[in-house]
Order: structure tokens, then sequence, then C-alpha cells
């Protein structure tokens, strides 16, 4: 028999026939490293159990154009694939523009979007009824229902009208094309024209848009006895040489010729046109907060409203993911595309950071003192143990054994202990994690198996470390003395 | 030739003189037995030569070497080399069974061999209680195992305080017995007792009384 051998036979014959004492050293051990274990578990899942709590409260980042224009649906899909997929809860194009309720030709904010996204990021909105799930549906904000009287399921028709800012930069006439152009006529209202040129440039259709004037006024100006004067003549012209005022509106009629006068190229006949579409209300919606004052569409309504494809103003984006983290997904995406930038929500980003710190030094705090009292435990129990075994190690002295014999098997002893106690922490600190997971946060967690040895080796060490005081006392005990007698 | 020489020794104890100027010489092979009143010194005295304490005067020499000089590791080493101690109370560590008590002497000595520890358990009449645990054995039987643990390494000095304050006749005449035959091989024994007939079995008797050698008989029957 080798003398690691007899060692080892030594130490596992203390422990498991010295039963009772060695049991409440082991379940010291055990106990702290149930909590270690359990408290490392929850540390490390704590990020996970707050960030999706966090992503309650909506978007952390954002995508806008870096040029202040809008965002290309490619590059955007670009700049989104820089972000590990997996991290992404949701990812929310808004296209906004201005639209009117044809019934009353009040202004609203409409944004087209994508509802299934729009759960992901915002999902503290509250919807009566339910978010659109076909095309011409639209979600009303509550203010907008209020205003317009509108209630579920009934239908509202809204118009879109190009403003002169929406037509392309290319100036040069070509024959057949399309121009739009605006001016401010009587109380300084926009009044847009359309045209379509014939192919001598000159003017072959023209609609014009007077619903900011006054109805019986300007707003005839948009009748055809009005704009039929236009057709066949070539820009620019003067009012009152090449067109007679309309009687009674002589600001919108020149109004009217400014706006041919300034007219530019625009990509289709819709965005020269404007357009109105009928919607059904699925839905309204209540969320507190300027949404309420806005209508939702799907992206593909908005589309065949403005004509408009493929072309977002924001994306919010609601990311799983820790605030470094966030950090670097903005640098790389700053980086990488040069037509998307990307900014955190500071708001929610930064007190989602400090919470996460609080609650991490606690646990952290909590882990040390446990471990602490651990060591207490354990270096007491074992101390009583080298009192207790006082005549023992002053037989294994008498016998010859030197003190670094003696060291090593207290040590032996405790780390073995360590090992054991160990062990069942890691499985009762699972148990214990999952306990706390389930009633604090209301999910489950996955098992961490880096967890078992690191839990093995800090119980090991804990008990090494309990165990220094109580050798030193063995090591000083006299074998004459204890040889001696009672 | 001289194993052991005690030179003038001298241990106190505060006020008391647990031993006074005691010289002592004992033969390579000899076997020497101790008596003296309770309290006359002989356990002291013992543990002096047993390497487990220093007189506070005097020089004790073993196989040549000062030990009253060396530090308390060197007296380690000359403990577990040389020596093979058998205690008054018969000390066992209460967890291993009685082969593995004799175990641990040849642990801390060189390399532990359950069968030469079987054997010795077979020498002092055990080898059907090898697997027992101490509380499992009579007095006895755990005396005749600490005998059996001091003789496993072959020491040249076997210092026996009391073998057999604990017997009775029967196992006195087992220890005694094998006492006898470590003594035909060579082995030097120094045996403290109160039992006349186990000082007769001694070569020499030496008395102690007060700290004191207060005389020395040789015993003219040995091998008899
Ligand atoms: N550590 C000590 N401190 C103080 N006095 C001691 C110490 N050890 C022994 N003595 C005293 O020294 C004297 C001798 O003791 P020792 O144990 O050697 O006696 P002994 O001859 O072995 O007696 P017994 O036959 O009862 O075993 C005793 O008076 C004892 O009280
Ligand atoms: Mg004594």
């Amino acid at each position: 028999m080798t003398k690691r051998r007899m060692f080892l036979r030594m130490i596992t014959a203390s422990l498991l026939r010295r039963r009772s004492r060695m049991l409440v050293a082991l379940l010291s051990i055990g106990i702290g490293a149930t909590i270690l274990s359990g408290l490392v578990t929850i540390y490390y899942d704590v990020p996970r159990q707050m960030g999706a709590q966090f992503r309650n409260y909506g978007a952390n980042m954002i995508f806008v154009s870096a040029d202040g224009t809008s965002l290309d649906a490619e590059k955007t899909a670009e700049a989104l694939s820089l972000i590990p997929k997996e991290k992404i809860l949701g990812a929310t194009p808004y296209r906004y523009t201005s639209a009117q309720m044809v019934r009353n030709q009040l202004s609203f904010v409409a944004a087209g979007t994508d509802f299934e996204q729009v759960q992901a990021t915002s999902p503290y909105f509250m919807v009566d009824g339910a978010y659109p799930s076909a095309s011409r549906q639209v979600l009303l904000g509550k203010e907008v229902a209020k205003t317009i009287g509108a209630k579920l399921n009934s239908m509202v028709e809204i118009s879109w009208k190009p403003s002169v800012t929406e037509a392309s930069g290319d100036t040069e006439l070509k024959p057949g094309a399309y121009l739009a152009g605006s001016a401010e006529g009587f109380n300084s209202a926009l009044v847009y024209v359309t045209l379509k040129l014939g192919d001598d440039l000159s003017i072959a259709e023209m609609t014009v848009n007077a619903d900011s004037q006054t109805a019986e006024f300007g707003g005839r100006c948009a009748e055809e006895s009005f704009t039929k004067q236009f057709i066949g003549k070539l820009i620019p012209l003067t009012a009152g040489t090449d067109v007679d005022a309309m009687t009674g509106a002589t600001v919108t009629s020149q109004a009217v010729v400014d706006a041919v006068n300034k007219a530019r190229p625009t990509e289709n006949a819709q965005a020269a046109t404007g357009n109105s579409l009928s919607l059904q209300v699925t839905g309204i919606l209540d969320t507190g907060g300027d949404e309420e004052q806005y209508i939702f569409l799907s992206l593909s309504d908005m589309e065949a409203l403005t004509g408009e494809q493929d072309r977002f103003d924001v994306m919010e984006l609601s990311v799983s993911a820790s605030a470094e983290e966030l950090e670097e997904y903005v640098s790389q995406i700053t980086d990488k595309s040069g037509s998307v930038s990307a900014r955190l929500v500071k708001r929610v980003t930064r007190s989602e950071a400090a919470v996460l710190t609080k609650l991490q030094s606690l646990v952290f705090l909590v882990t040390a003192v446990v471990l602490l009292l651990t060591m207490i435990c354990v270096s007491t129990t074992m101390m009583a143990v080298v009192t207790e075994r006082r005549k023992e190690i002053g037989l294994r002295k008498a016998l010859g054994a030197s003190d670094s014999s003696i060291r090593l098997e207290f040590l032996g002893e405790g780390i073995f202990l360590g090992a054991l106690g160990g062990l069942l922490g890691s499985v009762l600190g699972f148990g214990f994690a999952q306990v706390v997971s389930v009633n604090v946060f209301g999910s489950s967690i996955q098992f961490q198996p880096l967890l078992l040895p690191l839990t093995v080796a800090v119980s090991m060490l804990i008990a090494a470390l309990s165990c220094m005081l109580p050798i030193k006392r063995a090591v000083q005990i006299d074998p004459a003395l204890v040889l001696k007698g009672e | 030739m001289s194993l052991l020489e005690l030179k003038n020794i001298s241990k106190i104890y505060g006020e008391l003189k647990a031993l006074d100027k005691v010289n002592i010489h004992v033969d390579k092979g000899e076997w020497v037995a101790i008596m003296g009143p309770s309290g006359s010194g002989k356990s002291t005295m013992m543990n002096i030569i047993g390497c487990m304490d220093k007189p506070s005067r005097g020089e004790v020499l073993l196989d040549g070497v000062d030990i009253a000089k060396e530090s308390s590791r060197k007296l380690t080493d000359i403990r577990r080399d040389k020596i093979g101690l058998v205690f008054q109370q018969f000390h066992m560590v209460n967890y291993l069974t009685a082969v593995e008590n004799v175990m641990v002497a040849q642990y801390y000595h060189s390399m532990p061999d359950e069968k030469e520890a079987l054997e010795a358990l077979a020498r002092v009449g055990l080898k059907e209680r090898a697997h027992h645990l101490p509380s499992q054995l009579s007095g006895g039987e755990q005396q005749r195992v600490c005998v059996a643990r001091a003789l496993i390494n072959h020491p040249e000095l076997i210092l026996a305080d009391e073998p057999t304050g604990n017997l009775d006749e029967t196992n006195e005449n087992i220890v005694l017995d094998l006492f006898a035959q470590l003594h035909k091989e060579g082995t030097t024994l120094i045996v403290v007792t109160h039992d006349p007939e186990v000082a007769d079995a001694a070569q020499r008797t030496i008395v102690l009384e007060h700290g004191r050698v207060a005389r020395e008989v040789i015993n003219e029957n040995f091998g008899k």
C-alpha cells in the first residue's frame, strides 16, 4: 500500500466514522456553497432577467438617417445585421407623414409601421380593440378618435398631399414629366398644384388642391373653369396676362400661378397628385403619450397612400444587451454603416445599468458575507475537532508524525469536506436560485455547468482557509502532555 | 555496548524535582525494568528517553547522540526511527481499526504494509480481531495492539510504561512472552512496572524514589 492510499484511508475513515462532528462542518460548508452558487447563478442571470423586465419599458436604441433624410430599407437591414439576431427583441420601422381626414379636413400625423414589431418594442401600448392585421386597417390614437368621433370598426377616409419638399431635386423639364409645387395663399396656408407636361413641354394636365383656402372663394381655384386656362401654356406664367384671376380670390389665384412657376419634377403620378385611402378602425391606442395624437397604418398602406417605397424615418429597436454591448453595437454601426446613425435611448439604458449595478453589488456583498460566516463556522467546528482529537494528535506525534504530516492530514480532511460540501452546494444552490428566480422574476434559469467546478473549488479554498487556525493549534500539541494521562 | 546513558539528569517543575540527578546506563540488547512508587518520576524519565520531553539539566546519550540538545524536529525523527512506545493508558486512534492503527506507525516511519501489520497482530494473538475498531476491543486486546504497533518498525529500543497495568494474567503472559522474544531478537527493552512479576522477567531492575535512583537489582534468575 502506498502512503497516499493510507493517507486517503485515514482521512475518509476520520470523516466516515466520526460522522456527527464532521456532519456539522459539512453542513456549514454545504450551506455556504449553496448560497454561493445560488447567488452567483442569480448574479449572472439578473442582467438577463432584468433586461427582459426593462424591455417592457420600450425601445432602447433608435436608427435615424445620418444625413437627416429618410432611412433606406436595404441600408437599415444591413445596419441591423451588425447586432446579433438573438439579441434583437424587436425592430420597428416608422414612416411619418402628415395626412388629413377627408370628412373634416383635420390634419394628423400618420405613421406607417409594422404592427408585429410595435408590440415588441412598445409593449406598454394599450389597444382597445386589436392591432391592424390586414391591409386597409388603421389604429387611431385616442385623441384622434375623440376629435373625429370615430368608433371601433367604423371607416375613416384619409387623404395625403405631397409637399413641395417631397419633390425630388431634378430640375430639368422633360416631355411627359410630372411636376408638383406649392405656394402660400390666403392666410399663409399652402396651395398645391400638380402638373403633367406635354410633348412640347407645355402644361397637359393640371390639378389644384386649394382645400386650405376658404371654400366659396379661394377653394374654387381647384375648379376646372379656373385650371383649364393653364392648359397648353409654357411655364413660367404671369397672373393677369396668361391667366385671369378668380373673382374674389386674387390671393389664391396668384398662389396657384406661383405654385406652377415653382413646380419641380416628382417621381410618380401619385406623389404629384396626392391620394386618399378608406380604412377600417380596428383599434384605439392609449399610451398616455404623444402617440395618442397619431394614426397608425401598415407600411404597405402607407406606400399605397404616398407611393413611396422602402423608406422609413426612424427605426425603434428593443435590444436585450448590457450597456457595454449596446455601446459596442452603436459604434460598430457608426463605423460600418455610412447612412444609418444608431443612438441609444439614454433614459432607458442608463437606468437599466444603474439598477443592475446596484443589484449586482448587493448580491456580491451578500455572497461575501455568507462566505465569511461559513469560514467562521467551519473554523469553529474544526477548532472543536482539534480539541476533541488532542490525544489522537499527541499519539500521532509520539508515533513519529512530523508537523507537516499533521498539517497535511487536517488540511486533507478540510479540503475533502470542502469538495463534498461544494458538490452538495452546487446542486442545492441551483435549486435555490431557481426558486428565487421563479418567485421574483417569474421565469426559470438555465444551469451553468461552469459553476459546478467553480463552487467546488471555492468551497475547497474556504475549507482550507478555515482550517488554518485549527491546524496551527494542532501542531502546537505536545505529545508528552497529552499522553501522560487524563 | 552502551545504547543509552542518562548523565545527571534532573527534571524540575517549579519547586518539584520530578527527577533529581539521575544516572542510568543501559546496554544494547538489555532488558531493564523500572520500579518505584507513584510519583517517583518513572513516566517523566520515560518521556525524556522517548524524545518527547527534555530534561531540565543533564545529558541523555542515545546511540552517542545527546538528545537533550536536539531540536524537537530532530527528536521526532529519532523517536520515529529508533523507538517503539507502549503507553500507560493504551492510546489508539479511535476511528481506525486495529490493523489500521498498526499501519499508522508504518505510515509515519516508512511505508504502510497491511500484510506485515497483520503478521504483527498475529504475533500478539489478535489475527481475528484485526478489523475491529478500538471500541470493539477489550482493554487487554487494545494494549496488545499497542505492543504490535510498537514493534512493527523493528525499533532498537522499546519503551513500555506499565504495559501490563490493566491486563489480566493471561494477557500479561502474552505480553511478557512477546518481550522475551523481542529480547532474543536483540531489541533493547525498558519496562516501567509496579508488578514484581513483570520486573522479575527483566535482567535488571532499577528502583526510583523521589526522583532519584534508590537501588539497582540484578536478576540472578534471568533466563531460568
Ligand atoms: N507537566 C508537569 N507539571 C508539573 N508536575 C508534573 C508534570 N508531570 C509530572 N509532574 C510531577 O512529577 C512527578 C513525577 O511524575 P511521573 O508521572 O513521572 O510519576 P510516575 O512515577 O510515572 O507515577 P505513576 O506510577 O503514578 O505513573 C509527579 O509528582 C508529578 O505530579
Ligand atoms: Mg507513570
